[in-house]
């Protein structure tokens, strides 16, 4: 009779436990694949996403890629079709809106931190977070049935007792409300929100042991705004501008309504034209063949700057984050 | 006599230096009061100028709107196109209505639980296949929701052959929401104190029952939240569903039917040559902002209640 010695029991240490349940490969029950099974669903429909809108736009950019990128008109049923006018449109309406919108923010940011009470400060910061969730479309339609009019009654006659009003933004008072001004007027509005609800945020992390040491010092309080605040909140800021810009750059409907449509290249702000995302949703209903790859061809574009510009601007707030580490 | 006055001269000197030093310095410290004073002002009449034209927005919203949306008739009838004979007649939005609420039932019975699933992963793997996932649901986070317009359209309408439908706008509206959802279950998922699943670890549970039992519970609250702000954004979104829902003019549920949605009523009535429906597009676009803020003040409620809670 041998004794025989029962092996030991399958003892697991509280650390391979966690560490089993942290990395999820090694807990292979259905569970886990369930997880993976997501993941990789999620990761099929970015690719689908972005493959077949890609794909889609292939013919155009494998024989009309200068066109797309340089031409100027879009003749709309079999060509050619000229990206040129969207892209200048959809930058002077972003770029324009952009500087209204951070010039005007910053200082709302700004006031809302450090001149507010305590006491409204919530309130005022819920209130910019409601009015960023505004539908883009209502903001489109307040420009279109209400700022425009107010444009052709009262900005345009006053635009034309300027001197040089006719060089710069074109034959005063011929067209109706609808232009590029209107447009990036429009959309600063509507990016303001965005732009204050973060760049409010922003400001309000940096430490008041900074503050209160500049204080200390003697400074003022504009003085503790720029040298302090504003220099430690720095990336942090672009990093807001960056994703205005792109959530201008984007914007649809608001545009399609404002802008006017029309294809041409236009650097007189008071005419109608159009951006890359409005000219897709005005002219898309009634494209056929070509036209729709062409259509394509400007989504993948402003895919292309829109994935810049976030990339850009998760990599400066990721740096604030690291500046802020340091403080 | 002499050593007195040799005494009091340079003291007079003294005081005269101080003096100007003083006046000076009261100068420059005025200057840079007068300074900050005109900067802070200048912040304050900022705060002003973005404040004027939001107001005036949801002030004409609900000036213009509030008459229309009074009418019982404007939420149970279905749309009328005014002609001629009767320039006035503008009926309901039923279909609008209907529309909006299909499409965001659809596009959430799509989103959340790939949405949520994906969190979770992101939250509890730190594979390179969950890093390089994070950054796609950054980046289509913030992608134009045009595109996703534009993908439905390619792939359900052209690859799939499934027409003009709820199901193509819903599925827009799904990859739009994805992002939102996986971003905010990762954040709550990661908020759960890892000293609750230490505990049900050292129970014995399964890592797997830890996880839907203790940490999905804990992180519930964040994950709502997330998912109804994504389901308030997709409510409003025009541009991907103008290219896809078809815009049908009767009342139906079914996923195949083209259907009607809110934004896209406001966009299509604003842009009309009638008048009446030019009025009525304030109700619609009241009747759009209530439902938006309802949504989002709600989950800002609850989630502010349940940190109090805790």
């Amino acid at each position: 009779m041998s004794i025989v010695i029962p092996p030991p029991p399958d003892f697991t240490t509280h650390e391979e436990e966690a560490a089993e349940f942290n990395s999820a490969a090694s807990s292979r029950t259905w569970y886990h694949y369930l997880l993976i099974f997501a993941a990789l669903l999620f990761g099929a429909v970015s690719v689908g996403f972005v493959g077949t809108i890609v794909w889609n736009s292939a013919p155009e950019w494998a024989h009309h890629t200068g066109t797309l990128l340089g031409g100027n008109g879009w003749q709309s049923p079999l060509g050619p079709f000229g990206g040129l006018a969207m892209i200048v449109g959809t930058l002077e309406t972003s770029v324009i809106a952009l500087v209204i919108a951070v010039v005007i923010g910053l200082g709302t940011s700004i006031s809302i931190v450090f001149l507010i009470p305590r006491r409204f400060r919530n309130v005022v910061a819920t209130f910019v977070e409601l009015l960023a969730a505004v539908p883009s479309v209502v903001y489109g339609l307040w420009g279109f049935l209400v700022l425009a009019p107010w444009m052709l009654k009262t900005v345009i006659p006053w635009l034309n007792s300027w001197p040089f009003a006719k060089e710069l933004f074109g034959n005063v008072g011929q067209e109706d409300g609808q232009s590029l001004l209107l447009a990036s007027i429009v959309l600063a509005v509507m990016i303001l929100p965005t732009f204050v609800a973060i760049s409010r945020e922003v400001i309000s992390v940096v430490p008041n042991d900074l503050i209160e040491a500049s204080l200390s010092l003697g400074a003022t309080r504009w003085q503790v705004i720029r040298e302090v605040v504003l220099p430690t909140a720095k990336i942090g800021l672009f990093g807001a501008t960056f994703l205005a810009l792109a959530r201008a750059t984007g914007e649809t409907v608001a545009v399609a309504l404002v802008a006017g449509g029309v294809a041409n290249v236009q650097f007189h702000l008071l005419y109608p034209g159009t951006s890359i995302a409005a000219w897709i949703a005005t002219e898309f209903g009634e494209a056929q063949g070509n036209e729709v790859a062409a259509l394509m061809a400007l989504g993948v574009l402003l895919m292309l700057v829109n994935f810049g510009l976030s990339l850009i601007s998760r990599w400066l707030v990721s740096r604030q984050r690291k500046v802020l580490a340091v403080v | 006599m002499s050593g007195m006055i040799e005494l009091e001269e340079p003291k007079a000197a003294e005081h005269q230096m101080r003096d100007e030093i003083r006046q000076i310095s009261d100068k420059v410290r005025r200057r840079r009061q007068l300074r900050s004073t005109m900067m802070v002002a200048l912040c304050a009449i900022a705060l002003c100028i973005t404040a004027v034209p939001l107001f005036l927005l949801l002030y004409q919203l609900f000036n213009r709107g509030l008459p229309v949306v009074l009418h019982p008739g404007f939420y149970t009838q279905l749309p009328q196109t005014p002609n001629l004979i009767t320039p006035n007649a503008t009926g309901g939005i039923s279909n609008a209505i209907i529309g909006t609420l299909v499409l965001s039932l659809y596009a959430s019975i799509m989103a959340i639980p790939v949405g949520v699933l994906v969190g979770i992963y992101l939250a509890e793997s730190d594979s390179k296949l969950a890093a390089s996932l994070r950054v796609i649901a950054q980046t289509m986070a913030g992608a134009p929701s045009i595109l996703m317009g534009l993908f439905a359209f390619s792939f359900i309408i052209r690859d799939l052959h499934i027409g003009f439908s709820a199901l193509a706008g819903s599925f827009a509206l799904a990859v739009l929401m994805l992002p939102v959802i996986i971003i905010s279950s990762e954040i709550a998922v990661r908020g759960v104190p890892n000293t609750l699943r230490e505990a049900g670890l050292a129970l014995g549970a399964k890592p797997h029952k830890v996880s839907m039992k203790i940490v999905l519970p804990a992180a519930l609250t964040g994950i709502v939240t997330g998912i109804i702000l994504a389901i308030s954004r997709a409510i409003g979104e025009t541009a991907p569903v103008l290219l896809v829902i078809g815009g049908g003019y009767i009342n139906s549920w079914k996923p195949l039917d083209p259907v009607a949605a809110m934004p896209l009523s406001i966009y299509e009535n604003a842009k009309s040559e009638w008048p009446s429906l030019r009025t009525e597009v304030w109700g619609i676009a009241l009747v759009l902002v209530v439902f938006v803020f309802v949504l989002s003040l709600s989950a800002r409620i609850w989630a502010s209640r349940k940190q109090q809670a805790r």
